[in-house]
């Protein structure tokens, strides 16, 4: 790697079912202004602006970027757009710190988003489009034979996944961008929530929600002069497997296993467990976390919900995951990765507020998508690796 | 700067209208003849990148299936972008940069037969006050074509001689839809399609697909003969609204070729889906009368959408091969009237 | 329902359409919703951008991204066509079905040109530099098409009577329609369901069998052929289910809970996944069932809903229901987990 990248800023919108007070030019440009404001720059500083986002059906416009480049300071400056499905918002941090490391630009603002609520993407569509058949409601049918496989494999408990709902739900409570605020929330409500696609119960799924991330990266002469903590980014990853095949395990993917290892290497980490101090992992619906920390290798196979049920997942526990409330608690699909990534930046400058992990120096971010078959990941430090 | 290289090229032939083999089943052959000609074991290519589209056919999540002509098993690492082939390279080229993998496979595929292009190129308009309007691509065309011809010296005739000239070359372009060989008297004789534009000022709509392989340094020496060496790539976005441009200029494409180190060209491949644009093309990276242009026929011979970019890199590549150029130019466009540009010089040793 | 068949063409039994539509709301923040409030009003209204006056107006200055104050200031109605074209021959999706320009029209006030319509008797009538006015439509619902322009001097007065409270969305339908054949293999699978019978492909090379077949092996990237199709048993083992509880949303049928399974068809490699199944009780639905597709007569079937996609396979309208063998469930250690 060529050069060091840092986030020197990060920004998100609220996260609502519909922002029905901004356009699309509004929605990310109030993510980019904030991650502008915490860098102390403004769009005239910037080198390069990466977009991301899910398919284009959503909003209903192709190529949202052509429309966008002049609401993001993109003229005269290289723009791209990256789509890999869930996982995009965690690639096109990856691209947009790709710019950076191979020194190409000193300044690249990136930039993910959905406005779901334009096409009400969870009811509506076209049976033909996968996954979208009522977003959650064909991604719920899809995925939960999977969970039912874990299940069935790993012996976990029943209500594990509640459990890991209840975490989510309380950590949301403490972020004050996060669409889901379910005050007052307990086991009880979640396994009471109407049982969707078995054993998925509806406080147990993410919402559908209008946001935006944005993150500004910058070189290391660039992180040294930002007016807050940088978190450098040490190592990232992306894996890739086809969607259909005799033998393919969903439920641990060897894509995941790979990635992680991958990723673990280039940052010279030995045991995860112990070296990471927490993460923000993509967990659409709630089984999703023991099956990840699996998959991640913090956990041997079937064991990964022990985690969740000893509270090492949790908040104050010795492997927090998902301080922001994560996908469960607010889900704009195109940007739901990238805020793994900013978040999990934060964490590591400091910047998390309520849901701040007290001196965490070493942090996960995790994206996935498809049929559990593309992955993106990154570690970000205190300090340059 | 690391030095990379394309390796290799392949591409289908380009038709109106592919019904008898799907995505993969098109991009197969041409993924694996790219990787056969690239003399980089299919199993050492370190990245993966491809460029395309979910409208074109009304699937999201296209590119998913797509994978399925990699053999990505064992996992890949792969990426993709919803643009044209040729930002793909570009994001292939800065992996290679930052020392991530020597080796990738670029590949786009696009299939505009299904659908009507011209009404689905019309959302990639801004959805306020553009799209609601049905302005469709050649409309918008044809103003920057007016713009051009009433603000510069530019001719009918000028751009009916690109026309002819591109479907002349084509003949020599196994690979192309639309090829002969028109006089352009008569050609001017025609009645206008969208004026000023006649039809033959206008690309077909084509189904097709493309792969490259790129390489750095040594891997790059000792797989390929001749590798065609990526001197400059860089690309340039402007504002959106065409009153807020001057159409007749393209000043993203100076940028980018100033950038790229576009001088001293002997052949450009300009993707140029209307006449008129490979003369706006032409001015913006100053290429004379000496340099030739489109030796494969370019856009107006074939134009696969999301593909045809790539392509123009991939026939810079064919022209250092050939012993054409020494020093060759691939451009690629994407948006409403030029809107955004991709300038990658290509050399020989 | 016939595909225009054009070049290399070879025509397939079983044409497709598919139609990609839905009306889009967009919303529209602080600068295009008192644009279109105004449009909906008979007035338009520009944005001031420094020493510039932006019409249509955007929320953020073009060159730097800053944003713009709301210093909105009323231009036109009248103004200059700088560039134009004549579409002679208007397509569906235009704002006139007669012909009529498209043209760049700086209005009175404004220092950028907006790309609208203008409605002329000819394209001897349009010219550069011509005066041009706005004519709003006697409908106006706070959209771009509440106006367009004609020749200055074919402008008709309306009386404009303003709308009631702010336009703050603005509901676009967008209707794309596809059409293509079915692919050779997709197409013989599809006269297989109308045959009742399963028709799936044999990896030539590692001699795995998917269903339908995809026309190529995914992991050897190799191409199959017609000879590489093979007749699956219409009786499989169910490997994994889950009861879906229908919540009422646009296009949704069931009412009652229901088990949506993957079925093993004996022979194959890959499950058909997602059958529904109504006709056994989801509490006796159980993984290891053994079950036999009971086809519909001949004449009731049909693959209207089988068609290229890559990621939902459709069994077609062909399965009347899905029903016990009656053999003992098949133990979980010999099925393979899959999904």
């Amino acid at each position: 790697m060529a050069e060091h990248c840092a986030v020197i800023g990060v920004g998100q919108t609220q996260h609502d079912a519909k922002r029905i007070d901004v356009s699309q030019y509004g929605l990310v440009r109030e993510a980019a202004e904030r991650a502008l404001e915490d860098a102390g720059m403004t769009y005239a500083d910037i080198d390069a602006v990466v977009v991301g986002k899910a398919p284009d059906m959503f909003e209903g416009v192709m190529m949202p970027e052509l429309m966008l480049a002049d609401s993001l300071g993109a003229v005269g400056k290289p723009m791209l757009r990256v789509h890999t499905a869930g996982s995009v918002g965690g690639s096109t941090a990856i691209v947009a710190a790709s710019l950076i490391q191979a020194g190409v630009h000193d300044r690249v603002l990136t930039v993910s988003y959905e406005k779901q609520s334009e096409s009400n993407a969870m009811w509506a569509l076209s049976v033909k489009v996968p996954f979208q058949q009522g977003m959650v409601a064909g991604a719920g049918g899809y995925f939960a034979p999977l969970i039912r496989a874990y299940m069935k494999r790993s012996g976990a408990p029943e209500d594990t996944g509640i459990r890991v709902a209840l975490k989510d739900r309380q950590n949301a409570l403490k972020n004050p961008y996060a669409h889901l605020k379910l005050e007052g929330i307990d086991f009880d409500q979640i396994a009471n929530s109407p049982m969707l696609w078995d054993p998925i119960r509806y406080l147990e799924t993410c919402p559908s929600s209008d946001g935006a991330c944005a993150m500004v990266l910058g070189n290391a002469a660039v992180a040294k002069k930002a007016p807050k903590k940088p978190a450098w980014v040490h190592a990232t990853a992306m894996r890739t497997e086809p969607t259909m095949f005799s033998g393919r395990d969903q439920v641990n993917p060897q894509a995941g296993q790979d990635c992680a290892r991958v990723l673990y290497k280039k940052a010279g980490i030995s045991d995860p467990r112990k070296e990471i101090d927490c993460c923000e992992i993509y967990v659409p619906f709630s089984w999703f976390e023991p099956m990840w920390m699996e998959n991640l290798h913090f956990a041997p196979e079937s064991e990964g919900w022990k985690m969740t049920y000893e509270g090492a997942t949790a908040l104050d526990g010795d492997l927090p995951v998902n301080m922001s409330g994560g996908v469960l608690s607010s889900n704009p699909i195109g940007a739901s990765g990238m805020l793994r990534f900013a978040e999990i930046a934060n964490q590591i400058r400091g910047e998390a507020g309520e849901h701040q992990v007290d001196g965490a120096k070493k942090g996960l971010g995790h994206a996935y998508g498809g049929g559990s078959q593309f992955f993106s990941m990154w570690i970000v430090g205190d300090q340059p690796l | 700067m690391r030095d990379v290289a394309v390796v290799s090229f392949a591409q289908t032939k380009n038709v109106r209208r592919e019904n008898r083999r799907n995505e993969v089943e098109m991009l197969i052959p041409v993924v694996q003849e790219a990787v056969e000609k690239s003399g980089v074991p299919k199993q050492e290519i370190g990245f993966y990148c491809s460029g395309s589209s979910d409208y074109l056919a009304g699937q999201s999540f296209s590119f998913v299936m797509a994978v399925d002509c990699l053999g990505a098993w064992p996992p890949i690492a792969e990426s993709h972008v919803e643009m044209d082939g040729a930002w793909a390279l570009y994001e292939a080229w800065i992996k290679i940069q930052c020392g991530e993998a020597d080796s990738a496979l670029i590949f786009s595929f696009g299939r505009s037969s299904p659908g009507v292009i011209r009404e689905t190129l019309v959302l990639q308009l801004d959805p306020y006050t553009l799209a609601p309007l049905g302005a469709d691509p050649v409309s918008l065309a044809a103003l920057q074509a007016r713009a051009l011809l009433e603000s510069t010296d530019h001719s009918e005739r000028e751009m009916a001689e690109v026309a002819a000239r591109n479907r002349s070359n084509a003949k020599n372009n196994p690979y192309a839809q639309l090829t002969g060989d028109f006089d352009v008297d008569e050609l001017l004789a025609e009645p206008y399609f969208v004026s000023p534009l006649r039809k033959h000022d206008c690309a077909p709509i084509s189904d097709g697909a493309t792969a490259i392989v790129i390489a750095a340094d040594d891997v790059a020496r000792k797989a390929s003969k001749k590798p065609a060496w990526i001197r400059g790539i860089d690309h340039r976005i402007e504002s959106h609204q065409l009153g807020l441009r001057d159409l007749s200029q393209s000043t993203s494409t100076s940028l980018a070729g100033e950038k790229a180190g576009a001088i001293d060209i002997d052949v450009a491949e300009l993707h140029a889906p209307f006449s008129h644009q490979e003369l706006i093309l032409r001015d913006a990276l100053s290429l004379g009368d000496d340099v030739k242009i489109n030796p494969s026929g370019g856009a107006l011979a074939a134009n696969s959408v999301m593909v045809a970019g790539l392509t123009r890199i991939g026939e810079a590549a064919n022209a250092i091969w050939d012993g054409t150029a020494r020093r060759a130019l691939g451009h690629a466009t994407s948006g409403p009237c030029l809107q955004q540009n991709l300038v990658c010089v290509l050399e020989g040793e | 329902m016939a595909i225009k068949q054009e070049g290399v063409l070879t025509i397939s039994e079983f044409p497709t359409t598919f139609t990609l539509e839905y009306p889009y709301t967009r919303t529209l923040g602080p600068v295009i919703g008192p644009f279109l409030t105004a449009l909906r009003d008979g007035r338009i209204l520009g944005i001031r951008c420094g020493s510039r006056v932006l019409c249509p107006p955007l929320e953020f200055d073009p060159d730097t991204g800053e944003t713009l104050s709301p210093d909105f200031v009323e231009v036109g109605p009248a103004g200059c066509v700088e560039f134009w074209t004549w579409i002679a021959e208007p397509s569906r999706k235009h704002p006139f079905q007669e012909p009529f320009a498209f043209a760049q029209v700086k209005l009175d006030g404004a220092d950028t040109a907006m790309t609208h319509a203008v409605k002329a008797a000819g394209p001897e009538a349009m010219s550069a530099g011509m005066r041009v006015k706005a004519q709003f439509r006697e409908e106006r619902t706070g959209a771009i098409t509440d106006v367009y322009f004609v020749p200055e001097g074919d402008a008709r007065d309306v009386a404009i009577a303003p709308g009631e409270g702010e336009v703050a969305i603005s509901t676009h339908l967008i209707s794309l329609t596809f059409e293509e054949n079915l692919y050779p293999s997709r197409a013989r699978y599809a006269q297989g369901l109308l045959d009742g019978k399963f028709i799936g492909q044999r990896s030539p090379v590692n001699g795995t069998v998917s269903i339908p077949g995809k026309g190529y092996d995914p992991l050897a990237r190799v191409l199959m052929t017609e000879a590489d199709d093979v007749e699956l048993a219409s009786t499989g083992t169910a490997t994994s289910f889950t009861v879906i509880t229908p919540i009422q949303y646009k296009g949704q049928t069931e009412t009652e809970p229901y088990v949506s399974a993957s079925i093993f068809l004996d022979g194959a490699d890959q499950a058909l996944s997602m059958q529904n199944i109504y006709s056994i009780p989801v509490d006796e639905f159980r993984e290891g069932m053994r079950l036999r597709a009971i086809f519909k007569p001949a004449a009731e079937r049909n693959v209207d809903n089988v068609d290229n996609s890559w990621m939902i396979f459709t069994t077609g309208n062909v399965i009347e229901r899905w029903e016990p063998t009656g053999e003992p469930d098949v133990p979980p250690e010999e099925f393979p987990e899959q999904i």
